[in-house]
């Protein structure tokens, strides 16, 4: 008999406790600062241009394959203006099959992808699966526009 | 009117029920056929494969950084076990020998992995029992708070990837203590919630003692592991009679049952998570402050000589193990692992056939497999 | 004819007993379609979490919402299905549930009819649901539904006869079986001081008879799978539901009438139908918190032991109790024997029913071991 009703207690106590919900999405829980939401490049400020030249390194490193990188000569290198000799051309990140996995980010020799991590990595919901692949401008679009949290490269 | 002896309209069979793949038993996409005769269970045929994705033939393609995020979808319960054995056996292939430090960290988050899975399972055994839905709400919001920790550590809630061959992939964060014995609070007051809530309750006991029960001789005939082993009287916990990494230097005792039934094996799950809770305890106080966290002689690229390797660990299901054939080359020949929710799913017709159509749900709840990891 | 709320002309019998029956109708459906709402709302706080909060404030217009939808949903029958039996099923469990609420006093003067065996005729009548079920298990042409059907006829039948027996002892013990007069006994001490016992067995037939958690079995099982409602769709299931919440109205409202008092403990007859209602209201709400509470708590029991909880403690129980009120009114005992007595039985009741669990010797506690035995656990076995 004692044992139901020290389950009736539990539940009768446990209705007195305040409850943990979130009411997202008017309030948004606080992301950790090494959150692995999709990958993200990085806009190198400096040069106006972007950190990445196209190395295909993260591009073989990936173990899903997600990712075409297509590199050309970069016209700022003529003129001085930046040493990468090579560029970015076309970048595309399928987010349907990345893993985020950080895989990218670990063998990058030139620091130019990060995982984003802020909500924006997190709310990508989309009604066309094709949508998901994203190209260079939209890779860039977020550290462009200064969104970006510094402790990206952890 | 008199009937018939043999009237063909009046024959009586067994009949066959299908409790398809989509169960509401949050088990995952797994078929069971029974054949019940009134409410006796006759015969039982499991049906699985739904979810098989090719994971071994995955593997070959992957090299040994690679892989660790495959290993951590395979057993989406006990992710840091399956990284530890993974890392493991190409460790003991290669020879490379892990720091301290993170031989430290790695058994902490194991552990507390092993609670977070341990939790699922109180939660989801709830409901196949058929409380309503409290004992998964009280479970998940333990775990959660077990997620914020993971990823706070390694940037992911589910899908770590953090274990490294040789270490780990990142120092952990400067308030990893502190945050540890935070979450312990709360996970000692979720154990203590759940207890309460279905261990002496006597619907419960009633619904689950002297069900699907299994003698010592038959577990270790099927092969079985883990808490479904030592439920039935076997005293094996490859963390005592095995002991890797720094488990020789903790405390703890492991908890056997005497009955096998499903109540046994409930009883055994929740006193492993109030071990693991000790061990987590020891091993924070343990932990060296600072050190490498992977070895300094680390080759930049993985390449194991040829040779194979049997690595195993005791993740919260049972014996987890990978089988690692290697080529030489930076990419395993063959790699295979050794699936405790395969083998322990083996057992399910004998510990059903003769019991009631609605004990079967409760039995194999209490076989907690994780369906990604049966099919692999 | 007794409905007296001053502005209503109701010098005509039949006119008045029709408007009082649309009026109980129409209450009722609002009340049973907000008892889904605070369901969800109590439920959810036991476990942890908030009901409904988005529809409207507090999540108040959620049952409109479900209406809404259940009502725009496409009405499903199978093709191999019974049109008869299973059109039916649903009117055979809805109409007999509302029936009962023709014997019901809410208040002292607010009833439809006054019949001398009211409490009679609202075990009868609730008792009559089982056909309903019975018709839609067998009507949907499913295995789910079948054994759903069949194991819901059992429990129902079974669990009649405690009710029935713990109602009994109360008709003993007052001279009548009215529910108006019941009341009329309990003006200074409830019913639930003599009978405990009765009490207790009167309160787990009842969860039975709603068929409720921890005996939810033709709802909620059949393999975690709806049981006896797996093919119907949009209103007809909806009305399914709805029954499980007037069945559960009646049986609350049965238990505060005579069990707690009613309207008349503690203040009596001379206070205003606004307090009588609002003690109604009241000692019907203590019930339906012990329904949900109850639900919220426990697992369900297996088939096979839901009936031998029925029929092997509960009816020897409720036998018992009636028992000892027939040598307390035989020997004209005084009045407090029959609470000694009834006590004594509810805790003989309390032991016995969970004592059955732990039979045998106690279950040997969990070993823990300290060391590993390495390769000799493996060769010992």
């Amino acid at each position: 008999m004692l044992g139901i009703l020290r389950s009736m207690a539990t539940t009768a106590r446990v209705a007195f406790r305040k409850p943990v919900t979130i009411q997202y999405p008017e309030v948004h829980r606080e992301i950790p600062n090494r959150d692995r939401a999709f990958p993200i490049l990085i806009w190198d400020e400096e040069h106006d241009e972007p950190f990445c030249t196209g190395c295909h390194a993260c591009e073989r490193a990936c173990p899903v394959e997600c990712m075409t990188v297509v590199m050309k000569d970069n016209p700022k290198h003529a003129t001085g203006e930046s040493k990468r000799r090579k560029i970015i051309d076309e970048f595309w990140i399928d987010y349907g099959r990345c893993m985020r996995c950080n895989i990218c980010v670990e063998v990058c020799n030139f620091e130019a992808i990060g995982m984003n991590n802020t909500w924006a990595g997190h709310e990508l919901s989309r009604y066309d699966r094709s949508k998901l692949v994203f190209d260079l401008d939209e890779l860039l679009a977020q550290s462009r526009a200064g969104k970006v949290d510094p402790g990206l490269r952890a | 009117m008199v009937l018939e002896q043999h009237d063909p309209a009046l024959e009586v069979i067994d009949m066959p029920i299908n409790m398809g793949p989509q169960h509401p038993s949050t088990h995952g996409v797994f078929r069971m056929v029974l054949v019940v005769d009134g409410e006796r269970i006759v015969d039982v045929v499991p049906h699985i494969g739904y979810m098989h994705r090719g994971g071994e033939k995955l593997m070959e393609t992957m090299d040994y950084r690679q892989g660790i995020g495959y290993a951590d979808r395979t057993e989406y319960l006990a992710q840091f076990s399956a990284e530890l054995c993974y890392c493991m056996a190409v460790e003991r292939l290669m020879d490379i020998e892990v720091p301290e430090r993170a031989q430290y960290i790695r058994v902490i988050l194991t552990e507390l992995n092993r609670l977070s899975s341990h939790f699922m399972f109180m939660g989801a055994f709830g409901i196949d029992a058929g409380i309503f839905g409290t004992s998964f709400t009280y479970a998940f919001a333990q775990r959660e708070y077990l997620q914020e920790l993971f990823e706070e550590v390694s940037g992911d809630r589910l899908m770590y990837a953090y274990f490294r061959v040789g270490g780990l992939a990142w120092e952990v964060t400067d308030n990893f203590v502190e945050r540890c014995h935070e979450v312990l609070k709360h996970t000692q007051q979720g154990i203590r919630d759940l207890d309460e809530l279905m261990t002496r309750n006597e619907i419960f006991m009633a619904r689950c003692q002297n069900i699907g029960a299994f003698s010592a001789e038959q577990a270790v005939a099927y092969g079985l592991s883990g808490p479904m082993l030592r439920a039935s009287g076997v005293p094996w916990d490859l963390r005592k009679d095995e002991p890797y990494s720094i488990y020789n230097r903790l405390n703890f005792e492991i908890p056997v049952g005497n009955y096998g039934d499903v109540y046994d094996r409930y009883l055994v799950r929740l006193a492993e998570m109030k071990q693991s809770v000790s061990i987590v305890e020891q091993a924070l106080g343990q932990l060296p402050p600072e050190g490498p966290i992977v070895p300094e002689k680390m080759p930049r690229r993985l390449r194991t000589p040829p040779g194979e390797v049997y690595a195993r660990v005791e993740s919260p299901r049972g014996e987890w193990g990978v089988y690692l054939v290697s080529k030489g080359g930076d990419k395993p020949y063959r790699l295979h692992m050794r699936s405790p929710s395969f083998c322990n799913l083996s057992a399910l017709k004998a510990m059903t056939i003769g019991q009631f159509l609605a004990d079967a749900v409760v039995i194999l709840g209490s076989i907690d497999i994780v369906l990604c990891d049966v099919d692999r | 004819m007794l409905l007296s709320a001053p502005s209503v002309d109701i010098s005509q019998p039949f006119f008045s007993a029709l408007l009082a029956l649309f009026a109980i109708t129409l209450l009722m459906t609002v009340a049973v379609a907000y008892a889904t709402w605070y369901e969800r709302k109590i439920v959810a706080r036991m476990q942890y979490r908030l009901g409904p909060t988005r529809t409207g404030p507090f999540g108040l217009l959620q049952p409109f919402a479900d209406m809404l939808k259940l009502l725009v949903k496409e009405d499903l029958r199978p093709a191999t299905a019974d049109p008869v039996t299973f059109e039916l099923a649903v009117f055979m469990i809805f109409v007999p549930a509302f029936l009962a609420f023709v014997a019901v006093p809410f208040t002292a003067d607010w009833l439809i009819s006054p019949l001398p065996l009211s409490l009679l005729f609202l075990v009868a009548v609730s008792g009559l649901s089982f056909i309903g079920f019975l018709m839609a298990g067998w009507g949907s042409d499913s295995k789910y539904a079948l054994l759903g059907g069949m194991r819901a006829a059992a429990q129902l039948i079974s669990y009649e006869i405690p009710l029935l027996l713990a109602v009994i002892g109360l008709v003993m013990v007052t001279g009548s079986a009215d529910v108006y007069q019941i009341i009329l006994f309990q003006d200074k001490v409830p019913l639930i001081v003599w009978q405990p016992l009765g009490f207790l067995i009167f309160l787990t037939a009842s969860v039975a008879e709603v068929e409720r958690p921890p005996f939810d079995i033709p709802t909620g099982e059949s393999e975690v799978a709806g049981g006896v409602f797996i093919e119907y769709s949009g209103i007809r299931w909806s009305m399914f539901q709805l029954t499980s919440y007037v069945n559960m109205y009646v049986f609350a409202l049965l238990g505060a009438f005579v069990f707690l008092g009613g309207w008349e403990w503690p203040f009596g007859l001379d206070v205003g139908w606004g307090y009588q209602l609002l003690l109604t209201v009241l000692k019907m709400s203590l019930f339906i918190v012990f329904y949900l509470w109850v639900r919220a708590s426990f697992p369900r029991m297996r088939p096979d032991q839901l009936m031998s909880y029925a029929w092997k403690v509960l009816i020897p129980f409720a036998l018992l109790q009636i028992f000892l009120n027939g040598l307390v009114i035989v020997y004209d005992l005084p009045d407090v024997f029959l609470l000694i007595t009834s006590v004594g039985g509810a805790l003989l009741l309390g032991w016995l029913a969970f004592a059955v669990v732990r039979r045998g010797e106690a279950r040997r506690p969990l070993r823990m071991i300290a060391t590993g035995q390495g390769a000799a656990a493996r060769s010992a076995i």
